[in-house]
């Protein structure tokens, strides 16, 4: 069930985007001339082997690295053009993050964690929204908690509330359940899964698990800093299938 | 294991250069303050044994006080001129030269009395240049009466020259003199700052005030005579209570007397300098025990692939070692150029010294050596013994928590070390034992460093929630990364305490010092104006003055006090002399037993902290020594209470001047009609530019601006313990900032900008510093009201607490902690987010 409104610019794109790494004969391509567009509402999951480029692919579409060259979007924002201040403000209030691991500031409660960009920013906090979020995930009577008096799950957790309450144009989320089992992998996907589906959030997520992928709407694969194929409406069978075509 | 060492001591270049820089400035002091000592002593030994290399024998009078003060010479009388005959009639003696020297100042073209730093000397020519300490430049000896030769310090810099005239100040009234001659004194310009006026011998007599009288005389012997047997023969010719000494006597004597004042300004600087490596010693603990903490990983890895404790703690120490021993050195260099700087500052201030190589002893470089690699093992072997006791199990557990160990134990002894300190220190000060007290401080400063750990988190929270209001979420994660490791903002502030509880308890010291001063010169004054010599190194001024001064319209009272030393029992002690007839009116006398009437009788009076703490009472007969006239049973006619211009011991002037030589007034007191006297009689005076005339106000407040130049001495050498303590201070931060890379970038992600960062770091480290003012505050005020009420008897009668001076530390310790955390905040700005936030 992919929204493609025609009228609105995709939550984010990528052109012909090169990371090159060292010069010369030295020079390490991670990221080859990609072109992607993720669309708003939209479930992405990004996979590929190691040092395919899909972290680095993140790390520039999402304003923590520059490109060598070629233009990233987020939004209608082209942000290549964007200096340091520009970059923290965009990542402030139009991204949200949710890392593999160390995704909460340990001496915040899990509610300070979760509105630490709005009182940043100066912003108020929709107390509302919040409330239906943290509901929704489960963490209500969590929230005066440190992180480390949390489970893996619940700070995770805690990381998807604070990337949705400034319902920024894309969440990016790299590995978000590599160090969770099973069961908590599954809250966590489920609900990114329903943050798309119910809010209509534009997500992606970097991963290596074919069964996480298997929540997304769409898989995009990498290999040596390109786009080598795509999957719509993904089970973990054929993610599998598609990647072991892929390292044949 | 050795080569680990190296390893983890060039991983850590930066914070270990920011702690060994607190070593380096600590050794650098030291070695500085040894190397000017030994260079001032070398020079004035060489200086007076150059003066005496030539002199065989010298007639003097005996000494005669059984002790003499610090610094000073031993109290001899003058001797008669005729002895010069007499000792030359003796067989061996080629020549025999009398000598005198007083108080002669000269005025500057201008009309302003010149002062030199350390005095203004005047003195006979001696003129054999065999036997003469000064040789001239320019022009001739002097020979008539109207004959002065000058010293060349003050010829160049008043550009005086060969048959100018000059006018000096005297005893008795002003003279003008032809200046004949430019000399210097051996190869310096002064005599370490202090002018010189040389006479012809019976000129020198005459305005030197001793007609008739020599100091000394000194022989030449004729070649081949036997040194000995001439002196014995000298001896024997002469009068009872006149010796003959070799010129090596004289020599050491002085000698002597130069180290121990030398000695006193060393220890002095010392003092100082231990203070600023105790503070160092803090951040060296400190930055140690983050480092271990940091490396636990490494340090258990080690131990899995098989290092023991022993080595473990031996790599820690060995690191310890080599920082201090690198810092020491660079230290001990630094410090040869601090004396080279020093004596420049010297020399600024018009004090100069013969020109001398700067003297470097090995006994400087071992006690540098020794003290700076000594703090710096000492300091980390509490955070070696935290290292040992990392188990191998910690290098593959996840969490890498500050172990929080003993907190009870460390309770107990800092309580107990406190309490120690605490009874130390009351000893040391009812005692009057300094060296106890610095114990004592020293234990109540380590026992607040260790107690602090209790108090940082309640108390950085506290200060941190306005800061945290102010700078919004940046300032409240600040006050969040201050609460979060309380034994590290503890430790990290302890040594800015420190700084500040000096700071602090010399202030109250200070501040209390100068309320007595000026409170007691409403209690102890009633005069309207006091003359007193405007050059604090030559305390006396002409004996003419009283009488001008007495002369002028609108001056009903005048009233001349003198000061002089006598000896009771064992100890030297100061004596004032007052006019009896006038005292009434110008000096507040309050007596407790007795009367002032009884001066008249040649009766002493005793201020009462002396009557109580020997025991004397009205009517009690006390035996006191006077140099000139020998022991004399005085009556006890009276107790007053103490007061701070009048020394212990009180007589009449007129039983003063028949029992001492020395006849300068050191000040002259006048009752007048009103403030409109006053430049009546600054005209009467206008021969005598060193006169200074005060009202009582002004004199009140140049007793207190007194006190204000010497705290002022104090603060300066107390700043750098505060610089160390900032060096500490900002040493954390980097170490807190390089710890919380993946934090910081995590911020970063997710929207803090630069600016922001920056705010954070700056306001744990105003709360830092703050938390460490506050502490130090608290406990120097404590310390110096101990120490004032220690004072009470001995004249500082008043507790003055200033609080806007010891906020002002507080605003001043905040804007530290906010210069403090300039660089440590650029670095945390600065930070990769990529690579704070790439996963392993």
């Amino acid at each position: 069930m992919t929204i493609d409104n025609p009228a609105q610019s995709p939550a984010a794109h990528a052109v012909d985007l090169h990371k090159t790494y060292g010069s010369g004969v030295a020079a390490v391509h991670a990221l080859a001339g990609i072109n992607v567009t993720f669309d708003r509402g939209q479930f992405t999951a990004v996979m590929g082997p190691s040092g395919s480029g899909k972290s680095t692919l993140m790390h520039c579409m999402a304003g923590l690295d520059r490109a060598t060259s070629g233009q990233t979007y987020v939004g209608e924002h082209e942000i290549g053009g964007l200096d340091d201040t520009g970059l923290t403000q965009l990542r402030r209030d139009r991204v949200g993050f949710v890392f593999q691991s160390f995704n909460l500031v340990p001496m915040l409660t899990a509610e300070e964690n979760i509105t630490l960009p709005a009182n940043l920013a100066g912003k108020q906090v929709d107390r509302e929204w919040l409330g239906y979020l943290v509901d929704q995930l489960g963490i209500k009577d969590r929230l005066t908690h440190r992180p480390s008096e949390l489970s893996g799950g619940q700070q995770q957790r805690v990381a998807c509330a604070r990337a949705l309450l400034g319902r920024p144009d894309l969440i990016f989320a790299d590995e978000p359940t590599g160090n969770l089992d099973s069961n908590a992998s599954a809250e966590v996907l489920g609900f990114m899964q329903q943050s798309v589906r119910e809010f209509g959030q534009s997500v992606v997520m970097v991963t290596h698990d074919p069964h996480g992928a298997s929540y997304a709407d769409r898989v995009v694969f990498l290999a040596d800093g390109q786009i080598v194929g795509e999957l719509a409406k993904p089970t973990p069978d054929k993610v599998l299938a598609k990647m072991r075509t892929l390292g044949s | 294991m050795w080569r680990v060492t190296l390893k983890g001591l060039l991983a850590h270049k930066l914070r270990l250069t920011l702690t060994a820089l607190a070593i380096v400035l600590g050794v650098t002091f030291i070695s500085g303050t040894f190397v000017l000592t030994d260079t001032l002593h070398n020079t004035f030994s060489n200086l007076i044994g150059n003066i005496y290399a030539k002199v065989d024998l010298q007639v003097r009078g005996v000494a005669q006080f059984s002790h003499t003060s610090v610094g000073q010479t031993a109290t001899r009388n003058p001797i008669p001129e005729s002895l010069i005959s007499t000792v030359e009639a003796v067989p061996g003696v080629k020549s025999a030269e009398g000598g005198l020297t007083g108080y002669a100042q000269f005025v500057s073209p201008e009309g302003k009395a010149i002062s030199g730093t350390s005095g203004s000397i005047g003195l006979s020519y001696d003129p054999d240049p065999d036997l003469s300490s000064l040789h001239l430049v320019a022009g001739s000896a002097p020979t008539g009466p109207n004959d002065v030769v000058m010293d060349a310090g003050t010829a160049k810099k008043y550009h005086f020259s060969v048959g100018q005239q000059v006018k000096v100040l005297l005893a008795g009234p002003t003279q003008t003199f032809t200046v004949v001659g430019i000399v210097k004194f051996g190869t310096a310009d002064n005599i370490a700052g202090a002018s010189i006026a040389a006479f012809a011998l019976h000129t020198a007599q005459q305005v030197l005030d001793e007609p008739g009288h020599l100091d000394d005389i000194n022989i030449l012997t004729t070649p081949g005579s036997d040194v000995t047997t001439v002196q014995n023969a000298v001896q024997a010719a002469m009068p009872a209570g006149v010796q003959v000494v070799t010129g090596k006597t004289v020599a050491n004597e002085q000698t002597d007397s130069v180290d121990q004042a030398l000695g006193i300004f060393n220890t002095a600087l010392l003092v100082f300098a231990f203070i600023s490596l105790f503070v160092g010693a803090f951040t060296i603990f400190n930055t140690f025990s983050i480092i271990v903490g940091q490396r636990t990983r490494e340090l258990a890895l080690l131990r899995i692939v098989g290092a023991s404790r022993r080595q473990v703690f031996r790599s820690v120490l060995a690191e310890a070692a080599l920082v201090g021993l690198v810092a020491s050195i660079i230290g001990l260099g630094a410090g040869i150029g601090a004396a080279v700087g020093l004596e420049g500052l010297l020399r600024v201030f018009g004090i100069t010294f013969p020109s001398a190589s700067l003297v470097f002893r090995p006994r400087t470089a071992v006690i540098g050596l020794l003290v700076g690699v000594g703090v710096t093992v000492i300091a980390a072997i509490s955070p070696a013994r935290r290292a040992v006791r990392i188990s191998p199990i910690e290098a593959i557990s996840l969490h890498q928590a500050d172990a929080e160990i003993s907190g009870r134990r460390r309770l107990t002894i800092g309580g107990f070390l406190g309490l120690a300190g605490i009874v130390l220190l009351a000893i040391g000060l009812a005692a009057s034992k300094l060296p106890l007290v610095g114990i004592g401080a020293a234990a109540i400063f380590l026992a607040a460093a260790m107690l602090a750990p209790v108090f940082a988190r309640p108390v950085s929270s506290v200060i941190g929630r306005p800061l945290a209001r102010w700078f919004g979420t940046p300032g409240q994660l600040g006050r969040e990364n201050s609460m979060r490791s309380p034994k590290r903002t503890a430790q990290t502030a302890s040594a800015l305490m420190i700084g500040l509880a000096l700071v602090s308890a010399i202030t109250v010291f200070g501040a209390s010092l100068s309320k007595s001063a000026t409170s007691s010169v409403d209690q102890a004054i009633s005069a309207d104006l006091i003359i007193t010599n405007s050059s604090q190194s030559q305390p006396g001024i002409s004996n003419s003055i009283a009488a001008l001064v007495a002369k002028v319209p609108g001056v009903t009272v005048t009233d001349t006090a003198y000061d002089g030393q006598v000896q009771v029992g064992d100890s030297l002690e100061d004596l004032t002399a007052v006019g009896t007839s006038t005292l009434a009116q110008t000096i507040i006398l309050r007596m407790q037993s007795g009367s002032a009437a009884s001066l008249d009788s040649g009766d002493l009076l005793v201020d009462a902290t002396t009557a109580s703490s020997k025991h004397l009472h009205v009517g009690d007969a006390l035996a006191v020594k006077y140099a000139k006239t020998g022991t004399i049973e005085m009556r006890i006619g009276g107790v007053f209470a103490t007061n701070a211009l009048l020394g212990s011991y009180v007589v009449s002037n007129d039983f003063f001047l028949s029992h001492f030589d020395q006849t300068l007034p050191i000040a002259v007191l006048a009752r007048t009609t009103g403030p409109s006297v006053e430049p009546a009689v600054t005209t009467a005076l206008a021969a005598f530019p060193n006169a200074q005339i005060q009202s009582k106000a002004e004199f009140e407040k140049s007793q207190k601006q007194q006190v204000d130049k010497l705290l002022g001495l104090v603060y300066a050498l107390l700043a750098l313990a505060v610089i160390i303590a900032l060096i500490g201070i900002i040493n954390t931060l980097m170490l807190s900032v390089f710890e919380r890379t993946r934090e910081v970038g995590l911020l970063r992600a997710v929207g803090m900008t630069r600016r922001q960062i920056r705010s954070m770091v700056r306001v744990e480290s105003v709360i830092l510093a703050l938390f460490g003012a506050l502490i130090g505050i608290v406990i120097g005020t404590g310390l110096g009201v101990a120490l004032v009420s220690s004072l009470h008897s001995k004249g500082i009668s008043e507790t003055s607490v200033p609080i806007p001076e010891l906020i002002g530390f507080l605003v001043l310790a905040a804007l530290l902690g906010l210069f403090a955390a300039t660089f440590p905040a650029r670095r945390a700005a600065r930070l990769d987010v990529l690579a704070a936030i790439a996963t392993d």
